[in-house]
């Protein structure tokens, strides 16, 4: 036994961990928890800063040993230090250093876009009981009410448009990955734009070397296990709160 | 001659990160020193390095890098010199946890201050149509917005409370951390420290109310123990401002 894996339907944050996990051929024991319904909050899962204030929003929670740890891309890093599966890292420094970056921007820019927009197609029901962030706990707010602002909205999409592109020039060399071999930036991508196909079609209309390693991605036996995981037809379609769109810029 | 050049203003937030780590690795570097207040990073030659206009960025022979942390990994793992990041895979996931904690949550918080009562008043007195054409320039809109705030003191009363309430909040979270731990994401000093210390070593200056030696005592530990060091002292002598120069106060005796 090497953890316990609290988790959601396998989409966002949820998918980054479940398919890292399955790539690396980590057996954790997973607990599928309802994240729209607030289940992270509640007293079964344990409660330290980390968990509370992660950036991520209504991500999993990785309980080894006595710590809770959160943050799918750096737990998908544990993942890949832990697990006997081929490396989802490169091992060069500079390799690594681009992936790191290119996933910033995913956690920084796409992210908090997608989310806003999944928000607000699909709105959560309530506000659960016990956030301890109050910002987290604005977010749920405006998603319960439907308040997301319009010009935040058109940035978002703008956001989800301009990540498209950025991944479909990322490809134009022919290559299959997005850091050339497998990795981590393939998974988070497309955890954050795999509900986008939906409630930004514009951003895929002329995308063919996306389309193509979405396929690819998909194809992967811990992607398809991973989203195997899902209780619903469709779980790119579940959201709930994510992290904030940056307030300073 | 070293292979490594490092675009920085102030050893101070994003840009000291990549130094302190530069320093401590014991890379010799070559400092290119932009004026964020003079705009120096939004000119032609700068972007031609960072096409979004932001400090900092290396190079390390031909290879271009930007995002401050990110740059730190690279540092870490590129050159000899001691380690810093931890061994265990738990306490390198809790090192980028504290970063990405600092770098998206609490900075841009003290950032909003920061910009507010030092970078606007700094720059307002400047000809208006010479600062109208240096907000064109800037590559990103958010930015862009940012800059027009700061100079025309345009933060709102809610935005400038919820940087203050995150202010409050975050320094009670860091005195929590260092309670239970020597350093702030393991029992070794290392890139989170870098990261923290770059936000945080003028808080006993800039909220004395909610940093000192009686509220925070293993702050000002742990701000004292980084300031003893020689590589922040070889960093800080880097700087040319007032800004760079509040480091001094960590000279301070506990109380
Ligand atoms: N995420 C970037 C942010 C860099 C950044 O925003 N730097 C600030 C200085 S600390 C800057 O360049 N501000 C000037 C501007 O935006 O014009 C990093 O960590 O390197």
């Amino acid at each position: 036994m090497t953890g316990i894996l609290y988790h959601g339907q396998p989409n966002g944050p949820s998918f980054t961990v479940l398919a890292a996990a399955f790539e690396k051929g980590v057996d954790l024991e997973r607990r599928p928890i309802d994240l729209v319904a607030g289940d992270r909050h509640s007293a079964a899962l344990p409660h330290p800063i980390e968990v509370d204030q992660s950036i991520e929003g209504e991500g999993p929670v990785l309980v080894v040993g006595d710590v809770a740890m959160t943050d799918s891309v750096f737990l998908a890093c544990y993942l890949d230090d832990i697990g006997t599966g081929p490396a989802i890292r490169p091992a060069d420094p500079y390799a690594r250093w681009q992936m790191m970056a290119w996933c910033r921007y995913v956690i920084e820019r796409v992210a908090p876009a997608a989310a806003a927009l999944g928000n607000a197609a699909a709105p959560p029901h309530t506000v659960p009981a016990g956030i301890a962030s109050a910002d987290l706990a604005a977010r749920w707010t405006d998603a319960v009410e439907g308040e997301a602002d319009a010009t935040q909205l058109a940035d978002s999409r703008t956001k989800i448009v301009q990540a498209v592109e950025k991944i479909e020039a990322q490809l134009a060399d022919g290559r299959d990955w997005l850091m050339g071999d497998f990795s981590i930036a393939d998974l988070e991508s497309f955890a954050w734009l795999a509900g986008m196909r939906a409630l930004v079609p514009q951003a895929f209309v002329a995308s063919p070397r996306v389309d193509a390693w979405e396929a690819r991605l998909r194809a992967r036996p811990a992607v398809a296990q991973a989203l195997g995981l899902a209780t619903v037809p469709n779980p790119e379609a579940i959201w709930a709160p994510g992290p904030e769109i940056n307030r300073w810029g | 001659m070293t292979d490594v050049t490092l675009y920085h203003w102030e050893p101070n937030a994003n840009s000291g990160k990549p130094m302190l780590a530069l320093f401590e690795k014991g890379v010799a570097f070559d400092s290119h020193y932009l004026d964020l207040l003079n705009f120096d990073q939004h000119r032609p030659d700068y972007l031609a390095v960072n096409p979004l206009g932001t400090i900092p960025a290396m190079t390390h022979g031909d290879k271009v890098l930007t995002e401050s942390t990110a740059i730190m990994e690279y540092v870490n793992e590129a050159f000899d010199g001691p380690r810093l990041m931890p061994a265990d895979p738990v306490d390198q996931w809790r090192a980028r946890w504290w970063m990405k904690f600092l770098d998206q949550w609490l900075a841009p918080s003290f950032s909003m201050i920061g910009w507010s009562v030092f970078v606007g008043p700094s720059v307002r007195q400047k000809d208006p149509a010479e600062l109208e054409a240096a907000i064109d320039r800037i590559p990103m809109p958010e930015r862009r917005t940012a800059w027009r705030k700061a100079i025309n003191g345009a933060f709102s009363p809610e935005e400038m409370t919820e940087s203050q309430r995150r202010v409050g909040l975050g320094i009670g979270y860091l005195e929590a951390a260092l309670v239970q731990r020597e350093w702030l994401a393991s029992g070794e000093y290392g890139l989170a420290d870098i990261n923290g210390f770059n936000l945080a070593y003028a808080m006993p200056l800039s909220q004395p109310q909610l940093c000192n030696d009686e509220l925070t005592p293993n702050i000002m530990r742990w701000l004292r123990a980084i300031y003893a060091r020689p590589a922040t002292r070889a960093c800080w002598a880097l700087g040319r401002t007032d800004l760079a120069r509040r480091i001094s106060l960590l000279e301070s005796e506990p109380a």
